[in-house]
């Protein structure tokens, strides 16, 4: 039988570098930032995931088939995007297949930036950041780098998978979570994430240009918010608003 | 046939009527299949929420480039809103990087289905970051004491 999820590489893929997943999520924030950083750092596409869990869609950009689900690479950076929404049922062999894919090629971090669904979104002007890290270190590393922690809580759908499968094999992951809209596009909360993956990698990224075209951003990513929006509701993403019992 | 059917334990049975059940959910999850634009009215649907407390229910309509002075909600029947906005200027599927598909879009329309009682006529609305909010006071029921 023919492996479900499948990473095929198209460029040498760089060794002990920091990878970014930004699948679509509550807000498009992790896409929205994950791309935006692609862009601003000139990123090249060096893999993409094929699986038959995932729909039969191929993307035309500049009259080119795409898979939907790629990795953009350069020296030091890995990032994943998916420009569909993952179907739930296909999430969890999906994650690990990046995870085990990461670990293969001796990445030092996974880093995923993700929304922190707010319900007075629309009162709060600059979006606050909160972290999780798979361990005591990157925990360490977070509050060093001036990052409030989330101590408590659930989180639901990939960046929560990443970190499951990080713990089991030992890699260190971290989540930037930004407040933000549960159900539309957030380019303000991905702003604010880039920031604080800066601040954890070192990396320049302005985030000025994508704060310009937040209303474009948001025009454009309409429909596969739609799609995201189904998914979401089947994995229990509104879980995130529950309080966890822990005795 | 019937000795096939007895054959199968309940279990079976029940498993079968899960997974029918599973399918019919997925198939009621499945994203509108019908676009977020049409090109006859020149109207993009926008990106809406419906969310509902002990007093009112709350719609919310992302609403980017509208113009604020063009936002009009309309209640259409006891249980139904309809939400509209000019957009502050023209977007076509060229500006969106599509090239074989032609038209324009010069508002925002949708609808929105109330699902519990409300009273339309005291309906609020605000709107800010781009985002519409309407909020519908919900019926109030007649108050029973205790005997």
């Amino acid at each position: 039988m023919s492996e479900a999820v499948r990473i095929v590489e198209k460029k040498r893929i760089p060794s002990e570098a920091i990878m970014l997943q930004g699948l679509p999520d509550v807000g498009l924030v992790g896409l929205i930032a994950t791309s935006y950083i692609i862009s601003e750092l000139n990123l090249d596409e060096i893999a993409y995931v094929d699986s038959d869990l995932l729909p039969p869609i191929v993307v035309l950009h500049k009259g080119l088939p795409h898979a939907p689900l790629r990795i953009y690479g350069n020296k030091d950076l890995i990032a994943a995007i998916s420009e569909i929404a993952v179907p739930v049922k296909a999430l969890h062999r999906i994650m690990r297949k990046l995870v085990d894919w990461a670990e293969s090629k001796n990445v030092k971090m996974i880093l995923s930036m993700g929304g922190l669904p707010v319900q007075n979104r629309q009162d709060i002007k600059e979006p606050k950041v909160f972290a999780a890290g798979s361990s005591d270190d990157s925990l360490k590393l977070l509050r060093e780098k001036g990052l409030e922690i989330l101590n408590e809580g659930f989180i639901v759908g990939p960046q929560a998978l990443t970190m499951r499968y990080c713990v089991e094999r030992k890699l260190t992951a971290v989540a930037l979570l930004a407040q933000s809209f549960f159900n539309y596009p957030d380019p303000e909360a991905s702003a604010v994430a880039i920031k604080k993956f800066a601040q954890i990698t070192g990396k320049k990224v302005d985030v000025a240009d994508l704060l310009e075209k937040g209303e474009e951003i948001r025009l454009r990513a309409r429909d596969i918010m739609r799609r995201t929006q189904s998914e979401l509701s089947q994995m229990k993403k509104s879980q995130e608003y529950d309080l966890p019992l822990y005795v | 046939m019937y000795e096939e059917r007895r054959k199968r334990s309940a279990f079976e049975i029940m498993r079968e009527y899960m997974e029918l059940l599973d399918a019919w959910a997925d198939e009621l999850l499945e994203s509108p299949g019908r676009p977020s634009w049409d090109i006859q009215s020149c109207c993009l649907e926008p990106l809406c929420d419906i969310s509902i407390t002990a007093d009112e229910v709350v719609v919310t309509a992302d609403l980017p480039y509208a113009q604020p002075e063009t936002i009009e909600v309309e209640a259409v029947g006891h249980d139904l809103i309809e939400i509209s906005a000019k957009i502050k200027r023209k977007v076509g599927f060229g500006d969106l990087g599509i090239t074989h598909r032609e038209g324009e879009f010069s508002s925002f329309r949708s609808r929105a289905r109330i699902p519990v009682p409300v009273e339309t006529d005291r309906m609020k609305i605000r709107f800010k970051r781009g985002i519409l909010e309407v909020h519908l006071p919900r019926k109030k029921g007649h108050r029973i004491r205790i005997e």
